[in-house]
This record gives C-alpha cells, sequence and structure tokens, in this order.
C-alpha cells in the first residue's frame, strides 16, 4: 500500500477536524461563544485595567513630580530651599528635554521653587507650602488649576499674584484681591516677606492641600527668596508611562556632570512615588488572578468539549482507524480540532474585545455606572479616581492573551488527544454510536 | 516693650517728614530729604534701658510679667523676664530681622523659624513679626496728613499710613495720632485692605523718664476679640546709655540669666 | 405521580459518564472557589484598611469636646477648663461590652529640637500602657522603648528622628505655647521610636506619658483632649457611638462621641465601591462556567434521545422530561458545590487564620491614609458565600434549561426508529 505523503496528511486531518466541529454546530458554537466572550472580555479588562492604572499614574504625577523628576539628590526628604538645582543644571536639563531624541516625547516640563515659609494676613498667620511655578507651563501639567472655584489660575503676565486653598482662605479670612503676605528664609538664610494678591482660590479635597498650598509665579519667588535662576526641582510629563525608563537614562546620560557632582539625581515616577507604584502592581495582581480563574474555567470548558467529541466518537475513530488512519493520526485529529477551535474563537473574541476597545477608546467607559457615586472620593495613594476611564490598547498585551489562549486551547486538548490514540478499534465499532 | 521707643522716635520722624509737605512750595526752604536726614541722624545710635511690667488679659488667662529692656536704634533688642520666678531669664534678641528666643529652664536659645513669625511674642497680642516690622515703618509705608486739628480737647495730627506698592506688610492702612503739642503719640489703629479694623494700640499716663517725656502705658487690644489686650508699663528708662553697643546685642548676652 | 423517579433518573445519568460529570463539575466549582476566594480577599483587603487606619494612631471612636474639632485648640478640654474625673470617665466609656479598651489624650504643638535641627511637630501625650491596647502604632518600636512617666522620656517618629539627627538616649528640647499663655519648656531623652509607614506621621508626633505633657502645658490632671475607644468591629462603630454616648453623659459634659465613620467617610465610600464589585465578579465568573454546562447538557440530552423517546412514548409528559433533565443539572450543580466548598473551605481557613505574606514582592502600600501589607488575608463572608452556591446551582439549571426544552420536544417515532 502506498503511503501518501505527509502534507496530504496534514490536508486529511484538518479537514477531519473541521468537518467534525461543523457537525455538531450547536456544541461547537456553545463553547467557541464561551471562548469569544471569554477572550474578548480579557482583552478588554486588559485594556481597562491598563486605562485605569495609566490614570492614576497620570494623575499622581501630574499632582506629583512628573513622569520623570530631576532636583537635588537631598530634596525630596529634606524639602529643604537649601537642596535646589543651581542655574547651569537647570539650564542644562531644559538643554537636554530640548535634543532631538527627546524633545518629541516630552508632554510638559513644570519647573518650581519649593519654600516652606508662612502666610499672614491681618486676620492671622498659618504654616504654608509655597510653589513658585511657570504659570503656563503649570497650567498644562497639573490638574490644580481646574480646581479652581473663584477667579482664576496664575496667567504669564502675572507677578503678585497667588493661588490659594479654600482652607486657607477661610482661616486667614481671605477674599479675591485681598493683601498675602509670605515669609520664608530666603537663600542668604535671612527671613524674607513678599506681598502677593490672592487672584484665585482652589478646593482640592485634601485638607492638607488646601490649607497649606499656595502658588505664586515663579519669577517673584526668585525675586523674594534671593535664588536667582535656581529651581528646586523640574518634573517632566511623556506621553505614556511606558517611555519612562527610556526617558530616565537618557536624561542620567546627558547629565551626567551635575550627577555624578552630587548636584542632581534623575527619578523616574516609580522612585519618587513608590506608593503609587505599589498599588498599580497590586492591582494588576489582582486582575492576574481573576484572569488566572478565568483561564481555567475555559479551560474546562474546552476539555470538556472536546473531550465529549471523542468519546461520542469512538464509533467513527474505529471505522477511521480501520481504514487507516494511525492512532497517532486520530490523536492529531482531535488535537487539530481543538486547536482549531480555540484559534478561531480566540482571534474572534480578541478581535471583539479589541473592538470594544476601540469603541470606548474616545470616551472612556464610565464606572459610575457599576459602581455609583462611590467612586467620587476614593484616594489611594494621594490619587483621587476618576470614574471615566480609558482602555489602554497594547499590542504586547493583545498578543500575550492570544498566546495565552493558544497555549490553553494546547493543553486542554491533549488529554482528548491522548486519549483519542486509546481507542480500541474493535470495541468501539461495536456500539452504534 | 521697645515699641514705645520705637513709636517715639517715628512719630518725631513722621511729624519731621509731613511738615515739609505742610510747607507750601513757595515756602519751601527747608528740604525734606535734608530733615529725613537730619531725623535719622538724630536717633541713630540711641540707645535706652529700662524695665516694664506687661500684662495679657486672654479669654483664657491673666498675666502679669515684670521684664528689662535695651535698644540700639531701630536694629537691636533685648528682652529679659524678671518675673515671676517660674520665667526669669526667659530672653528674647532682636537682630535686625532674626529673633532668637533663650530658655532658661533648659538653656537653650532657639532661634524662630519662619513658621512661628507669626505666633505671639511672650503669650501677648503682639507677634514676633511686629518686633521685626515696627522699624520699618518708613520705609514699607506712605505717610499723609489726614486730619489736624482738635480731638476730644487735644490738638492732633493725625497721619494715615498706606503700604507701598509692593510693601511685604498685611495692613491695608494704619493710623496715627500724634499730639502736636509735644510730638506724643495717642494711639494707632491698624485697618485691613477692607477698611476693618484689626487692632488698636493706645498711649497714656505721659511722665518724664529718663529726663524725657514719654507715655508710660501702651495698651494693645484686638478688634475681634473685645475682652482681650495686651498692656506695657515702663517702670523707669533710660536714654543713651554708655557703653551700650552692638557687641551688647549678641547670643551670649542672650543666654545671661542676669 | 411523584416526582422521585425523575430525580433518581437525573442522578443516574449523572453517574454514567464520571469523567463528564467531573470535568463540568470542576468548571463549577473552581469558579465558585475563585467567587469566594476573591471576594473574601477583596474584603480581606478592605478590613485591613478600615483597621489600620483606625486602629493605628487610635480607636474606631473619639470623644471629645463638643468644640474641639476642626480647630484642636489647646483650651478645649473635655468637660471644659474644669476637666473631668478621668479614672471615671474611662471606667464609664469601657462599660459596654463592644468596646475593647479606651485610652485618654492629651495635644498641644510645638518645636522639638536637638542640637541645631529644629521641628514643628504635634505633641501627644498617652497613657502607655493603655495605649498599647488601644492603638497599634506604639506596638513594635523600630527601637527602645516606651516612656515612663515622671522622667521626662520622649518617643518620635523615624522621619522625626532622622530630621533631628538624633538616636536613643539624645536629648531634645521640646517648647510649646502653654495653657497659662507661658512658654512651656523642658528638656527631655529619647528612649524610643516608632514607625507607621505614613510619613506625615512619622514627622509629626512626638509621644509622651499624659502627666508629663500636661505639667508641660500646664493642664491641671483632669485636663485631657481626647478619649479614644476601640471596639471589637470596626463595622458597630456607629451604633457603640451612641451607647458610649450615654454611658459618659455627653450631654451634661458637653461632649461628643465620634466615630470613624464621620472622621473618614473616604474609607466608607472605598469599602462601598469595593463590595459593589462583588455582584460584576459572580456575573461574569458564572455567566463563563454557564456555557461549560450547557453544552455539557446539550451532549447529555443529545445522546439519551433515545430514553426521552421512550419515556415520551410510554406517557411522560413532556414537563416530565425537562424536570428530569433540570433534576440532573441540579444534581450536577449539587455535586460541584460540593467540590468546591471542598477546594475553597481548606484555602478559607488557611488564609483566614495564617495568611501567606506577599510583602516581599511590593514592600507596604499606602491607601486611604492608612499602610497595609499585601498579605492573602481573606474575610469570611457567609452572606456571598450562600449568594454564590445559588449563583452556581442557578447556572447549572438555567444552562440546562434549553437542553431541556429540547430533550422533550425529541419526536419519539422518529428517534425510535433509528433516525
Amino acid at each position: 500500500m502506498t503511503r501518501p505523503d505527509s502534507s496530504s496528511h496534514i490536508g486529511v486531518i484538518l479537514a477531519l477536524a473541521l468537518r467534525n466541529l461543523r457537525r455538531q454546530v450547536r456544541r461547537t458554537a456553545l463553547t467557541a461563544t464561551a471562548l469569544i466572550l471569554g477572550a474578548g472580555l480579557l482583552v478588554f479588562s486588559n485594556a481597562i485595567g491598563d486605562g485605569t492604572h495609566e490614570q492614576w499614574i497620570d494623575d499622581g504625577v501630574r499632582n506629583g513630580s512628573g513622569h520623570v523628576t530631576i532636583e537635588h539628590p537631598a530634596f525630596r526628604m529634606s524639602q529643604k530651599l537649601e537642596d535646589r538645582l543651581g542655574a547651569e543644571v537647570r539650564a542644562a536639563t531644559v538643554a537636554a528635554l530640548a535634543t532631538e531624541g527627546l524633545v518629541d516625547r516630552v508632554t510638559g516640563v513644570s519647573e518650581q521653587l519649593t519654600i516652606s515659609g508662612m502666610a499672614s494676613s491681618a486676620a492671622g498667620a498659618r504654616p504654608a507650602q509655597i510653589l513658585g511655578v511657570n504659570p503656563e507651563a503649570e497650567a498644562a501639567f497639573t490638574t490644580i488649576d481646574e480646581q479652581v472655584i473663584e477667579g482664576r489660575y496664575l496667567k504669564s503676565d502675572d507677578r503678585l499674584a497667588a493661588y490659594v486653598g479654600v482652607g486657607l482662605m477661610d482661616q486667614l479670612d481671605l477674599r479675591l484681591g485681598s493683601r498675602l503676605v509670605l515669609t520664608g528664609q530666603d537663600a542668604e538664610q535671612e527671613i524674607a516677606g513678599q506681598l502677593v494678591r490672592v487672584v484665585g482660590v482652589f478646593r482640592n479635597g485634601a485638607p492638607s492641600v488646601d490649607q497649606r498650598v499656595i502658588h505664586i509665579p515663579l519669577g517673584i519667588a526668585a525675586e523674594w527668596l534671593g535664588t536667582g535662576d535656581d529651581v528646586s526641582n523640574i518634573a517632566v510629563m511623556v506621553a505614556d508611562s511606558t517611555e519612562v525608563s527610556g526617558l530616565v537614562s537618557r536624561l542620567r546620560e546627558a547629565l551626567a556632570g551635575p550627577v555624578d557632582a552630587g548636584l542632581a539625581t534623575v527619578l523616574g515616577w516609580r522612585e519618587a512615588m513608590p506608593a503609587l507604584a505599589a498599588m498599580v502592581v497590586v492591582d494588576e495582581y489582582g486582575n492576574y488572578f481573576v484572569f488566572g480563574i478565568l483561564f481555567i474555567i475555559i479551560g474546562f470548558g474546552i476539555v470538556n468539549t472536546v473531550l465529549m467529541s471523542v468519546l461520542h466518537r469512538q464509533r467513527e475513530f474505529g471505522v477511521l482507524q480501520a481504514l487507516g488512519l494511525t492512532p497517532r493520526q486520530t490523536g492529531a485529529v482531535v488535537f487539530a480540532e481543538g486547536l482549531l477551535l480555540t484559534a478561531v474563537s480566540t482571534l474572534v473574541g480578541v478581535g471583539l474585545g479589541v473592538g470594544m476597545t476601540w469603541y470606548f477608546f474616545g470616551d472612556g467607559l464610565d464606572m459610575t455606572a457599576l459602581a455609583g457615586d462611590a467612586m467620587a472620593n476614593v484616594d489611594l495613594a494621594g490619587v483621587v479616581m476618576d470614574p471615566i476611564v480609558v482602555p489602554m490598547f497594547s499590542v504586547v498585551r493583545t498578543v500575550q492573551m492570544l498566546g495565552w489562549m493558544m497555549l490553553l486551547g494546547v493543553l486542554a486538548s491533549v488529554y482528548p488527544a491522548v486519549r483519542a490514540t486509546r481507542i480500541d478499534v474493535c470495541e468501539s465499532m461495536k456500539f452504534d454510536r | 516693650m521697645t515699641g514705645c521707643m520705637g513709636c517715639a522716635r517715628q512719630t518725631v520722624g513722621l511729624v519731621a517728614v509731613s511738615m515739609t509737605t505742610l510747607v507750601p512750595p513757595s515756602y519751601a526752604q527747608v528740604d525734606p530729604y535734608e530733615i529725613m536726614d537730619r531725623v535719622d541722624q538724630l536717633y541713630r545710635g540711641e540707645s535706652s534701658h529700662g524695665t516694664s511690667t506687661m500684662e495679657v488679659v486672654t479669654e483664657n488667662w491673666d498675666r502679669q510679667m515684670t521684664m528689662e529692656l535695651w535698644s540700639l536704634g531701630n536694629d537691636f533688642s533685648l528682652v529679659r523676664i524678671q518675673a515671676p520666678a517660674r520665667e526669669a531669664g526667659t530672653a528674647t534678641l532682636k537682630a535686625d530681622r532674626d529673633i532668637y528666643n533663650y530658655l532658661p529652664k533648659v538653656d537653650r536659645t532657639i532661634k524662630i523659624p519662619a513658621s512661628m513669625m507669626g505666633g505671639s511674642w511672650m503669650g501677648s497680642h503682639f507677634t514676633n513679626d511686629d518686633l521685626v516690622q515696627e522699624s520699618r515703618l518708613v520705609d514699607d509705608y506712605n505717610i499723609d496728613l489726614s486730619f489736624d486739628g482738635d480731638r476730644d480737647g487735644t490738638v492732633v495730627w493725625e497721619f494715615t499710613l498706606i503700604p507701598k506698592a509692593e510693601a511685604a506688610v498685611v495692613w491695608g492702612r494704619i493710623e496715627y495720632e500724634v499730639r502736636q503739642a509735644d510730638y506724643m503719640p495717642l494711639g494707632v489703629r491698624y485697618y485691613d485692605e477692607d477698611g476693618e479694623l484689626a487692632r488698636t494700640m493706645e498711649f497714656s499716663d505721659f511722665v518724664t523718664l529718663g529726663g524725657r517725656t514719654v507715655p508710660r502705658l501702651m495698651m494693645m487690644r484686638p478688634a475681634d476679640k473685645p475682652g482681650e489686650h495686651t498692656s506695657m508699663r515702663y517702670e523707669d528708662l533710660e536714654f543713651d546709655v554708655e557703653d551700650l553697643d552692638e557687641s551688647f546685642f549678641s547670643l551670649r548676652t542672650l543666654q545671661r540669666r542676669r | 405521580m411523584s416526582q422521585s423517579p425523575w430525580a433518581r433518573i437525573g442522578m443516574r445519568n449523572l453517574g454514567r459518564h464520571p469523567k463528564r460529570t467531573l470535568l463540568t463539575a470542576m468548571g463549577l466549582a473552581v469558579g465558585f472557589f475563585a467567587s469566594v476566594v476573591l471576594v473574601g480577599w477583596s474584603q480581606g483587603l478592605v478590613n485591613q484598611m478600615v483597621e489600620n487606619s483606625t486602629s493605628l494612631l487610635g480607636g474606631q471612636l473619639e470623644i471629645h469636646d463638643a468644640e474641639f474639632l476642626p480647630e484642636r485648640s489647646l483650651y478645649d478640654t473635655i468637660g471644659g477648663r474644669d476637666g473631668v474625673d478621668l479614672d471615671q470617665l474611662l471606667t464609664r466609656a469601657t462599660s459596654d461590652v463592644r468596646v475593647v479598651a479606651a485610652a485618654p489624650r492629651v495635644y498641644a504643638g510645638g518645636l522639638v529640637s536637638s542640637g541645631n535641627s529644629t521641628v514643628a511637630g504635634m505633641l501627644m501625650g498617652v497613657d502607655p500602657e493603655r495605649e498599647v491596647a488601644l492603638s497599634r502604632f506604639l506596638d513594635v518600636l523600630t527601637a527602645g522603648r516606651l516612656p515612663r512617666p515622671g522622667q521626662n522620656e520622649l518617643v518620635v517618629g523615624t522621619e522625626m528622628a532622622r530630621q533631628l539627627e538624633t538616636e536613643i538616649g539624645g536629648e531634645l528640647v521640646v517648647v510649646a505655647p502653654a495653657a497659662d499663655g507661658s512658654m512651656g519648656n523642658d528638656l527631655f531623652t529619647l528612649v524610643g521610636t516608632y514607625r507607621t509607614g505614613l510619613g506625615e506621621i512619622d514627622s509629626a508626633f512626638a509621644v509622651l506619658p499624659v502627666e508629663d505633657l500636661q505639667a508641660l502645658v500646664v493642664l491641671s490632671a483632669g485636663r485631657v483632649h481626647e478619649i479614644a475607644v476601640s471596639t471589637q468591629d470596626p463595622w458597630v462603630a456607629e451604633e457603640v457611638a451612641l451607647a458610649v454616648t450615654t454611658a459618659v453623659d455627653g450631654d451634661v459634659l458637653e461632649a461628643e462621641v465620634v466615630p470613624w465613620t464621620e472622621l473618614n467617610p473616604a474609607l466608607v465610600e472605598y469599602a462601598r465601591l469595593a463590595s459593589s464589585m462583588y455582584g460584576v465578579i459572580l456575573v461574569i465568573v458564572f455567566g463563563l462556567a454557564m456555557f461549560g454546562v450547557a453544552n455539557t447538557m446539550l451532549m447529555a440530552t443529545y445522546e439519551r434521545r433515545r430514553e426521552f423517546a421512550v419515556m415520551l412514548a410510554v406517557g411522560t409528559t413532556p414537563w416530565g422530561v425537562v424536570l428530569s433533565v433540570l433534576y440532573e443539572a441540579l444534581a450536577l450543580g449539587l455535586f460541584a458545590l460540593v467540590l468546591g466548598v471542598v477546594m475553597t473551605a481548606p484555602v478559607m481557613i488557611w488564609w483566614h487564620n495564617a495568611p501567606p505574606d506577599l510583602t516581599g514582592l511590593v514592600g507596604e502600600i499606602e491607601m486611604m491614609g492608612s499602610v497595609v501589607s499585601l498579605t492573602m488575608q481573606v474575610e469570611y463572608d457567609v452572606n456571598f458565600a450562600v449568594m454564590t452556591a445559588a449563583a452556581l446551582l442557578a447556572t447549572a439549571v438555567v444552562a440546562a434549561f434549553y437542553p431541556a426544552v429540547r430533550a422533550s420536544r425529541v419526536p419519539p417515532a422518529d428517534i425510535l426508529s433509528g433516525l
């Protein structure tokens, strides 16, 4: 008997597999539906999960120190004026950020001069955290300007202007236009005062911010404190958080001089805000756990289906084997069935997931539908959650999903395939099925 | 507190300055700048030494303290508590814009950080900031004569001080009332920018101490707490103290117990 | 006609295909396991957060003078200027069985100075013995020991110690405005440091015995600002607050008893948010599992079409056939439930009492103003477990409904003739 060559073997196997799937339409459809929904759900929830994390990170870094921050090595702990970036380091950083490779990745730069001092009015005095900022750059960077409840944020031609929290307004009995005197220890360790006037009031929600934070123009802060062109830190935003490590290494290279001299350090957001980083990791693990469970459930579904199809077609396999199909080939047929089913369903499911992601991409998914108003005030690691989540599509993740699902299909088809190879030809043909 | 000395100096200074504005241009033979300079010369290097009692009444407690004071010009002053015994030796040194407190019980000196400048001095209604600010009135305010005439039987001048454009002061307006006869200050009113009275200082009991006429009693009342006040009464005072120079106003002197 | 034949038939069918039954049941059982464990873990996390933030620095309830919050003035002690009989107040506060402990607190803002460094902070006067029974931040000191009364001893947070550049045995100057208007000041010795992991606490609070702080700021022995009270279960705080108010004569004293839910509403919101997700989890998990069951039942009914044909031919009503299939599904569900419980219970018990600690992976996390360490701590939620069980059984039955109906529509003659 001539042996057909292997290419037609594969063809026969595939044809048999396909035909089997088509014959048990309902069963195939049910399992396929489960797989499609499962895959779609996994892709979509991954996208939502990533989108949520991206948003946390975005909120956190906008109101913290950016995706990447350049500052004096001692500044993070001490928060003192004396631990600041000299004018040359500042200039070098700005130049580095403007170079070809980096300038198009950077979406925002915020330079700040920070000092802890006192704010006083005719009604009293309170400790305050004063930030000298560039109004335009800062407004694009942070979200504090959007929390305005009266007046406006600083403008680039402002001089003696202050943007104050509602807590401090109440404590010092201020209103728009009121005099406010800021007192602090300047670059020479002398106590210096500065007049500003309130141009805007914000409500952040966190009392530590509403009662203490004041924004004034950087120029006035520098005049007041005699710090010239120095700044306390430079915060940088990029388009998305995956670009951070690249930016950090480029900047470290570009600023090698100051960094080695101990005048500056470059920190990614994970180092600057470890609480936020930890939170993201925890949430990711939680998601993986859920995905794992879903995989297992789907996995059982596949095994079940494929196994059942094997057990039900014993006669058929018996006949096929009698006709010359080897046990191994029988196993291959079953295996191919499982794999085909998984592959097609997964592709469709992933397509569905991507479609859903696309659909919500524009305006985001409003989670309040699921969670109600509970989301409004939740604060995790200092970041208030926004209920509208924009899913984030990642090719890497999607391919990973595909990979895992295929693996699942493979694993789930192995046992049934092995079972199929053990069919006893004679026994199986005895039965009427 | 040495506020009195500052006030006395200032009122004379103020009068001198505003006198020049009163002189019609056609009679302006005296250069205002020259007058200011002469006023400055008159009080530069002026030193003082004395004792006083301070009483503070608040809604929660009353206190009396006796203290010894030294001052040199506008920039240096030292105040040391003599009584009650529990607090004797506690002292405050002002050198330019820095304030140091010495606490005898723990034998430590603390430099007042910026965030405490708004805090009250020795529990009174004066703030640490007041101690520093008083010497800068002429620098920070524009002075106008707003009233010249009789008030309650006394002929007075009232000077209105409006902060200069970028002066780092919290008051919207300060009104000084001065007795024309002998240039004695009668009272000061501090207003916020909305025109609300925030606090009042009153001078009274004019006597001769150390060869000069001075108001012996100074009383500060906050406007928002009607029952409260801080009053300072000079027991004795001498001027142009021998051998009192800048070196006296040091941390070492601060830390001496007596 | 009794229904028991359908039940027996249903169960027998299950037994005939053990592997299939097992596989299908496993799908459901895993769903059960996942839901219960996930929800248990989420609740464990929420509970940890609540416990941590309410018992870190204090208790689940606080008794204050009515004027005390929000300004926290030195003068607003409980019972006003005259103070209270502290022992009596404490006894009354702990009279309710749900109260675990109560401890007095005195607060004063001041400066702590060492060498050249000065730090502005909050001085907290406590009763060290009572405090340890109440709050946790002094339970494990990073160095040294608790302060003893009358010795001028002080304990600060690790961050404050770092800013002061001092260590155990170091001398600290403490200055605070006193209640009689004078400047309270004294020398203290640092005898211990604590660490909560929260920067704003570790850099701000200096702890010393109540009597010592009262002496420093000239407050008489009966004057305290707060009595912190802890309850067994944070979730009964509001009820207990009412009970305690009566017990201590809150109205007469002009004192208020505030539960943590009022002091920290954001935490309550987070708990609510977390629990709103549980329903979603159930839907997703069992929705998926449903397909598996449907598939199985479809198979099962198909292969037994002859049997159904016979049943119908001998006079069984279609409804009877449906019932038999549904019973089979129910039996499958019950079996799956048993499997699920067998899988879940040991894990839940293990992770409830000795949860694996994942802190090594991620360090400590700050959420809602408290520090949680990532353990797999789970909480029992019997309600949810019951709901999950019901969902499981419902899934089984609902998934079988369509196959059951199909089974009842089997044309007897055609099937029996061999088609």
